[in-house]
């Protein structure tokens, strides 16, 4: 039986009630768990927003990065002791946004770290302003006449970057799907992207589908 | 004692080997007994331009390069044109036209038909070897070690370069006798090697147990870039170009955080971007090294050129408050320094180190030991390598403000290294009590900093009529400038290496002095008003110059007497 609070802290989460980030957060401990990875070999960066706050509630090397940076630290991390399972728990703002150069940089020498974005389509923890990944046309709190930018396909974008790879979206509402693929994206030799569509509780309805 | 020193030039388009000749010319001036120290100006293009490179030698040591030219070298016609001022009455000047075309009133202008010489040999990329053995004749050097130190440097076409130095020598010989130098002769250095300044930094870094770097390429930082790339695998080192400055700070935050001792580097623009970084490092307490090697700005300003214009960006560099450590070298030996002192102070302090150099000190050469076996202190700081449960990285009990670090990989280590304000373990707190505890712990290493950090050099007496406060490059032109001084007893000379934390012994020797002169390579002299912020700080005169040029000797000299 795999022992799931070996990595966690004693932290409650803050997240909001039904955020899907709780299943992120479960689906990485079973991973963890499920490929008896030691806590003091994984390190996790995390990004600035509602995902990253992940830092506080699990008990692992870790390093809560700037904003938009968590691929560039965790890059340092894996070259310098490749024996590490280094990963990446960021926003779609932070790691589309701030921090896309940083991305395009990893795939394309495809270090072997894992990058799990909870693509909730917003800057959530600013209060919900537009992101990268935002709908065309979404009236958000910057863009309350409708957001005039096309979306980023971040998964298309990798896969043109580097087919050789591990880029994979998957629906943040199907709990067996999710934690499927974080092992599958644990497992791989090479560098890992999974997308994970989420839908903002707080913030997300104001989007256009 | 002036006369013992000489200074010769070669100038000419890009891509004639102005600078390797340059600097082969160096290692033979060094073999042949004299200290040598040079300089070289280059336009920010690939072909083509105007370069120059200069050696000023001298049978005691050399400290900076002088701006009056003893033997001047044109590689093709008109490129003396922009070197008129460095030429005195005695200057030679050797040019590939007809001297009786020109209308050049100073010096002696010699004809040194370069182009037909060449072209005698088959080559028209000679003209820098032919060159050097007119300069071996006049400055009566040993053929032998000439000859020795072209083969080697020419392995691929000795034959052809070995006759040009002869062709030069030859020609000097039959047509400039009566122009020889009267040259003191040299006798054996006990520094034989010559390198510049970012490889010094380099070979400081490696001797240091550095083992990461990562840097983005930009002028005049690249140098360090470029020798510890090719040493990557002789020393085990991890050499990462990424896809921007901000990328190679945080990824150099990333591999100090997993235990390597790690450096970035680059030039005021880059650093810019690096802030962020330089503020992590802070509250997170990574300690890493930032190389920042000024050119002159603001923005993309003069690449190839100098200035120290950026001193309070390091020192103010990165938002918040938190404790730094900015030390600047002086010269060459001092770069190498601090290669590795940076390092020690860095995991000492576990707080961000910057050495700020810039083109004059990272793209001088001069002459010194074997850098490849020189031996420096490795200092590792409060590394754990075991620890207990609970294990707190950020323990609030400690005089120094330094707590015990923890390498991933290490059981029970485990801990957050974390950007926002956080708990003795690393987790986010936002507690008032916890928040000013946290950062007074961090304030404390600014007492262990002026502890540790590099002391000031005072040279001289401090009895002495006027004192020189300076930092950085400035160093040797005014250690050479001195030298020239009849009355060199009346002053004394401060070369600060630390320049943050401030040391409170600058207070104190400053006082000692009633006249002040503060001589910076920079617009707003930068160190005054950082020390104006410190003490009661009253310079009498102030030097400054800020167009993209180093102070030569001559220069100061005149300021001074
Ligand atoms: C340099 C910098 N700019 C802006 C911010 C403010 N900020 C915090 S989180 C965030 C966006 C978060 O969006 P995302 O990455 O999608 O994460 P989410 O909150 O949606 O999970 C921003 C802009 C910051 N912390 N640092
Ligand atoms: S604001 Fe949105 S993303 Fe943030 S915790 Fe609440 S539901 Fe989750
Ligand atoms: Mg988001």
């Amino acid at each position: 039986m795999p022992n799931l609070n070996n990595y966690r802290s004693t932290v409650t989460p803050t997240w909001c009630p039904g955020c899907y980030n709780y299943m992120v957060f479960a689906g990485l401990q079973a991973a963890f768990s499920a490929l008896n990875i030691p806590k003091h070999k994984l390190v996790i960066n995390y990004d600035i927003g509602c995902a990253g706050n992940m830092a506080d509630f699990l008990n692992t090397y870790g390093a809560h990065t700037l904003h938009g940076r968590s691929i560039c630290m965790a890059m340092g991390e894996k070259l310098v002791n490749p024996d590490l399972t280094v990963c990446v728990i960021g926003g779609d703002g932070g790691i589309y946004g701030e921090g896309l150069n940083h991305l395009i940089a990893a795939a394309r020498a495809n270090t072997d770290i894992k990058v799990f974005v909870s693509n909730n389509y917003l800057y959530s923890l600013t209060t919900g302003q537009t992101s990268p990944t935002t709908p065309k046309g979404s009236k958000t709190k910057s863009t309350p006449n409708g957001n005039l930018n096309e979306p980023i396909d971040a998964i298309k974008l990798i896969e043109n970057i580097n087919p050789h790879v591990f880029a994979k979206r998957v629906d943040g509402r199907n709990p067996l799907e999710l934690n499927k693929s974080i092992k599958e994206a644990m497992e791989f030799k090479g560098f890992a992207l999974i997308d994970i569509a989420q839908e903002c509780i707080a913030f997300g309805k104001q989007l256009k589908s | 004692m002036l006369s013992k020193t000489f200074t010769l030039k070669i100038a000419g388009p890009a891509g004639l080997g102005i600078k390797s000749g340059g600097q082969l010319l160096s290692k033979i001036l060094i073999e042949s007994g004299y200290s040598v120290t040079d300089y070289n100006e280059y336009p920010s293009l690939v072909r083509g331009g105007h370069n120059a490179y200069q050696i000023t030698f001298s049978n005691t040591k050399a400290f900076a390069p002088h701006y009056n030219v003893d033997a001047f070298f044109a590689m093709t016609p008109g490129h003396w044109k922009t070197h008129v001022s460095e030429f005195t009455k005695n200057t030679l000047i050797f040019v590939d036209e007809d001297p009786k075309t020109l209308n050049l009133k100073k010096g002696k202008v010699l004809n040194l038909p370069l182009k037909e010489l060449s072209t005698k040999l088959g080559s028209n990329l000679v003209a820098n070897t032919i060159s050097i053995g007119v300069a071996a004749y006049i400055f009566n050097l040993d053929l032998k070690i000439v000859k020795k130190l072209v083969a080697a440097t020419y392995a691929k076409a000795s034959d052809l370069n070995l006759t040009a130095v002869e062709t030069g020598y030859e020609f000097a010989k039959d047509n400039f006798s009566k122009y020889r130098f009267k040259v003191a002769k040299g006798k054996k250095q006990k520094s034989p090697e010559l390198y510049d300044g970012n490889e010094a930094f380099g070979w400081g870094f490696i001797q240091g147990g550095g083992n990461f770097y990562a840097a983005y390429p930009m002028t005049p930082a690249t140098g360090t870039l470029h020798f510890l790339a090719t040493k990557q695998k002789e020393y085990k080192l991890t050499v990462v170009h990424p896809e921007d400055e901000i990328s190679a700070a945080n990824m150099t935050a990333g591999a100090a955080f997993a235990g390597a001792r790690a450096a970035t580097g680059t030039s005021g623009g880059g650093f810019a971007l690096m802030n962020e970084a330089v503020s992590l490092c802070g509250v997170t307490e990574i300690g890493m090294v930032y190389y920042l090697v000024s050119r002159p700005g603001p923005a993309t300003g003069l690449p190839t050129w100098t200035a120290q214009g950026d001193l309070l960006h390091a020192i103010y560099s990165g938002h918040g408050e938190f404790p730094k450590v900015v030390i600047a070298p002086g010269d060459l030996d001092e770069s190498f320094e601090m290669g590795a002192e940076s390092l020690n102070l860095a995991a000492e302090l576990q707080t961000p180190v910057i050495v700020v150099s810039d083109k004059f000190v990272g793209e001088s050469s001069s002459n010194t030991k074997d850098l490849s076996k020189a031996k420096v202190k490795v200092k590792l700081g409060n590394i754990v390598d075991k620890a207990d449960a609970g294990f707190k990285r950020y323990s609030l009990k400690t005089k120094t403000g330094v707590s015990p670090v923890s390498i991933p990989g290490t059981p029970n280590g485990e801990f957050l290294s974390n950007s926002y304000e956080h708990d003795e373990f690393g987790f986010s707190t936002e507690d008032a009590n916890l928040s000013q505890e946290m950062f007074d712990k961090r304030a404390k290493k600014i007492q262990t900093a002026i502890k540790l950090a590099p002391k000031p050099i005072l040279y001289g007496s401090d009895k002495a009529k006027k004192l020189i406060i300076s930092w950085g490059s400035t160093k040797g032109v005014i250690l050479e400038a001195l030298k020239m001084m009849e009355n060199e007893e009346d002053f004394a000379y401060l070369h600060i290496k630390t320049l943050w934390p401030i040391n409170p012994e600058l207070e104190t020797i400053t006082k000692a002095f009633k006249e002040i002169i503060v001589i910076e390579n920079n617009g707003f002299s930068q160190l005054v008003t950082l020390l104006k912020s410190q003490f009661n700080f009253n310079p009498t005169e102030i030097i400054t110059k800020n167009n993209g040029r180093p102070f030569f000797p001559e220069e100061i000299y005149a300021k001074l007497k």
